[in-house]
């Protein structure tokens, strides 16, 4: 009889390792597939044009692979519905949509689809904090640097360095003050002159040798709320996804201990490499060397929440061809602080061929494509928000079948409604003059009304 | 593997040629070559930058090669960098040309600054041309040595490079040695992987040549270099961490022990930042514990929390590749997941690929506690303006439905569906309605009550008017004017696809023999459209109608209008081989793409377009075959779930299975058929004088299942009482595969007698007790008051088995009960039968 074991996964007994032993020789498991590798990127503008090409391997892709997934996307009416791993005749396709330039990866081999898609969304970030925003325009203005920053984060198709600190460090950012440092010295040479020291140092994120006059940490709970409220007014699902965001500017090798009040809160949270996993493990700590500037140290997730800031109460009835609608918007539970940056937002059905909407507060716009976007920023003292107004049907209709889903944006400054406070920030050897700053933000994500 | 590479480069249509800029660079280029006046390096710097913005956006200036070289001579690094770039994309279709940056780019590898050193060596070995290579094996040597990580990683890359354009040449330099050398050695984190990266590749490529490499490959796995990897994981970075994982995920430790201790040291690797270290590491987890049942599902727990983070943060796309591989993990678990249904609720602005995945989820997780909530949420979806994914909700509900979980309130909520009025609600719920009533009978009452009052006039999907013109036939008793709907469908025969003309012939011959009188006019004239229509299956059926009322109308009543047993199973579409294949492959794209990689990575490297049509094929002659398509719930799915040959195979088994849905099996009763003989005479007549094609012959073959003495017992009214094997035999490596599996049939709680709980000291002593039941005890554990065992029965008469996990606390004399069943149908009598042995226990 096979006896059971338990899974002694939260044990605190490490793994010993022994570094020499008998070699075993695993004959069945044949390696099938090892090249882990990506043969080009392509930038493409909005319009389907090729801004860049790099090619990762021997093997190169041709540029007309481009202009078959440009089809592909025309035929499928928008990049939106368009899945991010597709198979063209030749290739696997990777591709990550941000500001309207589309990251298209190629490759012929089987691979992990997220480590291409998270490296493209890296290539993003990166362009995108390099190039302070992402456009056409400003890639092609800077092409030279985007061909250095993808050679350095990719060589053979085998992603590399993809921090950004260690990058900066490599090839100087092409902000103003090395524009006007350019004009003044006229040198306009975008590479640092030393190598980095963080590539063989022990905390790859950050160099050694950082020096500060005044010594600044932020810690920013930045939240998310999405939520569901059903057509009958319940709140089906109400759930938080947050991030610690922090901004260091210390001299040294600071060493950092966050800790929260209430860490019980938070049910999954996954961490920037520099936290430590241990103290977290034990007394919830999050114990690290962050890396110089801005980075985000840990991100989690609060499920089952009960209460919601703000409730959206829609009515629509119809009557011969017509349907009357009122949207009513208040506040649900109080979060403490002002709630701000209010707006609602719904796609009229596609049977909907005029409208007639007002609003006692805020504006009210329709867009050519039927989107109704309500800005009502902050709700009066004195009166509740209400749209209301009729909806034209087109003919032979009588009534409404498709009901829209109500959007709902607003912004809660100093609270994070998951409830999650920062309790201290600790350091270790304590610097000269050292301001330590904390604040908290939280935004409706995917928060919907259903009628 | 890959296809040749092409070698011309079109400019775009839409750019200009640029012939005229492209002559203006090169004199512009020869005036700076020679130049040594202060500030012309900002100008080469311009030119430069034209030159590759010329080359990004698809124009050739391969020409201005020679002007180029000349002009890189410089200190200048950004300078050199473009030229770096310039070379490296047009060396390959100028190996001439190439020879001339070789000098420049030997001199720079031996550079001061180790990121020139670095840089040079980078594009010397990329420059890629085979007749160079000689040139290339001394810098590589020196840069492998070099006190420079920055310099050694780039080396590392080089041979691998070298090695691609010519393999001799890298083993001849002994590079491969070197490389594992650096790899064990070398003090930089990022050289490590590299060289793990590049050997891999080089002994992969190499073992179908040499034992040697073969053997080399194979002490990538081995248990001194994982454990290696392991202890310096946490130095590299996250690309490299992915790749040792990846490496990890193929080790098979020697022992359990050893399991877990890789399964610690990696746990903290499922909270990592990047989705590629937690995926990797899953698999990882879920490799590890394939031969542990039990461990497999407690991983499978403790994977659950990462994996659906990862789905609601990040970006669209990274969470949709997390989504495949959490589908993958839901189809095969879903009561793991059954507590976090909400996590698969669409939100508003999703993507339709990504709510077609949560639907399919939401479907798997419904059980008993929580079909009420997800039907609910279903609902929403039917009035949502995606009209496919409206769809796609309302046969969802269908689908949850026939699982059996409070069919009550879900009969409700379809019949709402019928009283929306859109006509592609009205088209699905139909369909669904129909498979409702074959599997549950006994709620024909209310749902004739609504569907009676559907005009036919507004169904025009050929599926829905399938569906209901099958209820009109088989109802015809209880809906007043069914003769007269059917015979107005009649008059449109013409205009209706075959597939509704087949229902229709068979509807108004089950109508006729309800209400002959009203019925009549109406079959004379579909047999008579019948016999003459152009559709093969028609014109048979009509035919094989006709000859069958003309020898004996009672006989034809007995074969078209037999008494029904209600469906108890609908087949299911993708094969547990194939499901299981995916999930060895798992993080790969063989997940996203839901078919294991053997499907679209073949060595040829065949389009995937190719192949998907050739399935496409396929799928659509099993539903041609099908006769009528919506017979299973999940047929209109077959399109997107890909099948193999053998798998054909077992569609067709499927089909038949599926086709009492027309012509309903025999009840063993009624098959003692006097006329039997005759009416098989009449068939085969028909079988002769037509030549059917494979689409006929499986029509006809459909009729004769109401004839055919072959077909499989219907399991009568009363079933008798399951028999078990008393020496039933499994191994502990059948069970496991078995119950990883199969599907929970019933999941629940029962009671022990408080003498059962009492006598509960031990493990064994239980276990005697349920072998003289004939229940087998394959492991068993814990200490009072829990116990848990896995036991096993077989059937009497057939090798199917039943699983059961058991969980048993003496102090609340509670057992929980897990049962898993080959054959599903008789897994409640099993049930019973399992309950009251354990019930028995400590009695006697």
């Amino acid at each position: 009889q096979t006896k059971l074991l338990l899974f002694p996964l939260s044990s605190s007994c490490s793994a010993s390792f022994h570094s020499s032993g008998e070699t075993q020789i695993v004959s069945e498991q044949a390696i099938q597939r090892e090249e882990t590798m990506l043969q080009c990127i392509f930038l493409l503008s909005d319009s389907g044009e090729v801004m860049l090409e790099k090619q990762l391997t021997g093997n190169r892709v041709d540029r007309s692979i481009c202009v078959w997934f440009w089809d592909q996307l025309l035929s499928h009416g928008d990049s939106f519905k368009q899945q991010p791993v597709i198979a063209s005749p030749t290739h696997y396709l990777f591709q990550v949509v941000r500001e309207g330039i589309t990251f298209l990866a190629c490759t012929q081999v089987e691979m992990p689809p997220l480590m291409a898609i998270e490296f493209l969304c890296r290539v993003a970030d990166v362009l995108s904090d390099y190039l302070e925003g992402l456009n056409e325009d400003v890639i092609k203005d800077n092409f030279i640097i985007v061909y250095e920053l993808l050679d350095e984060m990719m060589d053979n198709g085998h992603p590399l360095t993809t921090e950004p600190n260690i990058l900066r460090e490599m090839i100087a950012p092409p902000n103003i003050v090395s524009k006007m440092l350019s004009v003044v010295t006229g040198n306009s040479s975008n590479v640092s002159e030393t190598l980095p020291g963080a590539t063989s140092s022990c905390v790859p994120w950050r160099t050694t040798d950082i020096k500060y006059a005044n010594n600044e940490v932020y810690v920013d709970l930045v939240e998310e709320m999405d939520a569901i409220i059903n057509r009958d007014g319940i709140l089906v699902k109400c759930e938080v996804f947050g991030e610690v965001q922090v901004n260091s500017h210390i001299t040294g090798v600071p060493d950092l201990a966050l800790s929260f009040v209430n860490p019980s809160v938070l049910d999954d949270v996954r961490f920037h490499p520099c936290v430590r996993y241990r103290p977290w493990e034990s007394y919830q700590i999050l114990s690290f060397v962050p890396p110089d500037g801005q980075f985000k140290l840990m991100s989690y997730r609060v499920r089952k929440l009960k209460s919601i800031p703000l409730y959206v109460k829609p009515q629509i009835t119809s009557d011969g061809g017509s349907s009357r609608i009122s949207v009513m918007v208040g506040i649900r539970n109080d979060p403490g602080k002002a709630i701000d940056s209010i707006s609602v937002q719904f796609q009229l059905p596609s049977c909907v061929s005029s409208t007639d909407l007002t609003a006692n507060h805020g504006v009210v716009n329709v867009l050519s494509n039927k989107t109704c976007i309500w800005s009502i920023d902050r709700i009066p003292k004195d009166r509740a928000p209400l749209l209301s107004g009729t909806l034209l049907l087109e003919n032979g209709l009588d009534r409404l079948h498709v009901f829209p889903t109500f959007q709902v944006g607003f912004r809660v400054q100093g609270v994070a409604l998951s409830g999650l406070q920062i309790d201290k920030l600790e350091l270790k050897v304590i610097p000269n003059r050292l301001y330590k700053g904390f604040r908290a933000l939280t935004r409706g994500g995917q928060y919907e009304v259903r009628s | 593997m890959a296809p040749p590479a092409q070698s011309s480069r079109y400019p775009s249509p839409s750019q200009p040629s640029g012939k005229g800029e492209v002559s203006d660079l090169r004199l512009q280029l020869r005036q700076l070559a020679g130049s040594r006046a202060p500030g012309v390096d900002d100008s080469k710097r311009e030119l430069f930058k034209k030159v590759i913005s010329y080359m990004t956006i698809g124009i050739d200036v391969s020409s201005l090669f020679g002007e180029m070289v000349m002009c890189s001579v410089t200190p200048d690094i950004v300078l050199k960098k473009m030229c770096y770039l310039y070379v490296g994309n047009y060396a390959k279709v100028n190996p001439d040309l190439a020879l001339l940056t070789i000098n420049f780019l030997q001199r720079d590898c031996k550079d001061q600054d180790p990121m020139i050193r670095g840089l040079a060596l980078r594009s010397l070995s990329s420059l890629r041309v085979a007749n160079l290579v000689e040139y290339l094996v001394g810098p590589l040597g020196s840069g492998l040595k070099d006190n420079n990580a920055y310099v050694r990683t780039v080396a590392v890359m080089g041979a691998v490079k070298l090695y691609h354009i010519s393999a001799s040449t890298c083993i001849d330099a002994d590079f491969p040695a070197t490389l594992k050398h650096l790899m064990l050695n070398d003090s930089d984190s990022q050289v490590v992987v590299n060289c793990l990266f590049a050997l891999q590749e080089i002994w992969n490529s190499e073992s179908s040549k040499s034992e040697e490499a073969t053997r080399e490959k194979e002490g990538l796995i081995s248990k001194p270099f994982i454990y290696y990897l392991l202890n310096r994981l946490r130095e590299f970075n996250e690309w490299g961490q992915c790749l040792v994982l990846e490496l990890v995920a193929k080790y098979v430790p020697s022992d359990t022990n050893e399991n877990f201790d890789i399964m610690n040291l990696l746990e903290d690797r499922l909270q990592h930042a990047n989705g590629a270290v937690v995926l990797a590491t899953i698999k990882v987890f879920l490799q590890l514990t394939l031969s542990m049942a039990d461990v497999h599902q407690e991983v499978y727990e403790r994977i659950k929390a990462p994996l659906l983070t990862l789905v609601s943060s990040g970006s669209p796309e990274q969470s949709y590749a997390v989504l495949s591989h959490l589908h993958l993990l839901v189809m095969r678990a879903p009561y793991i997941f059954a507590s976090d249904y909400k996590h698969f609720y669409c939100q508003y602005n999703e993507p339709s690929y990504v709510k077609k995945l949560k639907l399919e989820m939401l479907t798997a997780v419904a059980n008993e506690s929580n079909t009420y909530e997800i039907v609910t949420e279903l609902c929403e979806y039917a009035a949502n303006v995606d009209v496919p994914i409206a769809r796609e909700s309302i046969r969802a509900v269908g689908k949850i439905a026939l699982q059996q979980y409070d069919v009550n309130a879900i009969v409700d909520r379809l019949l709402q569906f019928l009283e929306m009025e859109k006509d592609y609600v009205t088209a699905e719920a139909l369909v669904l309605v129909k498979d409702l009533l074959r599997k549950y009978p006994q709620w024909s009452h209310d749902c004739i009550a609504v569907v009676g009052n559907i005009s036919s006039k507004n169904v025009q999907e050929p599926k829905a008017k399938a569906a209901l013109i099958w209820m009109l036939g088989e109802y015809a008793q209880d809906m007043d004017d069914a003769p007269y709907i059917l015979e107005s469908l009649v008059e449109n025969w013409e205009e209706d696809a075959p597939e509704v003309r087949l229902h229709l012939l068979t509807a108004i011959m089950k109508c006729f023999f309800r209400r002959p009188p009203e019925t009549q006019k109406a079959l004379g004239i579909a047999l008579a459209a019948g016999v003459a229509d152009f559709h093969q299956d028609v014109h048979d059926r009509a035919l094989f109608y006709y000859r069958l009322l003309q020898y004996d109308v009672s006989s034809a009543e007995r074969v078209v209008n037999p008494p029904k047993q209600a469906v108890s199973v609908f087949a299911d579409t993708q094969s547990n081989e194939i499901k299981d294949r995916i999930f060895d492959e798992f993080n790969s794209l063989s997940v996203v793409y839901q078919k294991p990689s053997y499907m679209f990575t073949d060595k040829d490297h065949r389009g995937p377009f190719e192949f998907s049509d050739e399935i496409g094929n396929l799928t659509v002659g099993v539903e041609s075959e099908h006769e009528v398509p919506a017979t299973s719930v999940d047929a209109n799915e077959t399109s997107d779930l890909l099948l193999s040959t053998t798998e054909k195979e077992e569609t067709r088994a499927m089909v038949a299975n599926g086709s009492d849905y027309t012509a309903p099996l025999y009840d063993s009763s009624s098959r003692a058929l006097p006329s039997q003989g005759q009416s098989e005479l009449a068939i085969t007549s028909l079988l002769g004088t037509s030549d059917p094609g494979p689409q006929a012959s499986m029509a006809i073959d459909d009729l004769l299942m109401g004839l055919d003495l072959t077909a499989p017992p219907a399991p009568a009214s009363a079933p008798p009482s399951l028999k078990l094997n008393a020496r039933a035999a499994l191994d502990a490596g059948s069970f496991q595969r078995k119950w990883r599996e199969l599907p929970v049939a019933i999941s629940q709680e029962c009671e022990l007698s408080s003498q059962g709980a009492a006598a509960l000291t031990s493990a064994q002593a239980l276990l005697q007790h349920m072998q003289g039941n004939s229940i087998q005890c394959i492991a068993s554990g814990g200490q009072s008051p829990n116990f848990k065992f896995f036991f096993f029965a077989q059937k009497a008469e057939e090798p199917s088995v039943f699983l059961v996990e058991c969980k048993i606390n003496t102090s609340t004399a509670k057992a929980q009960l897990n049962i898993k069943a080959e054959d599903q149908s008789t897994s409640h009598e099993f049930s019973a039968l399992f309950q009251s042995a354990l019930s028995r226990f400590g009695m006697s």
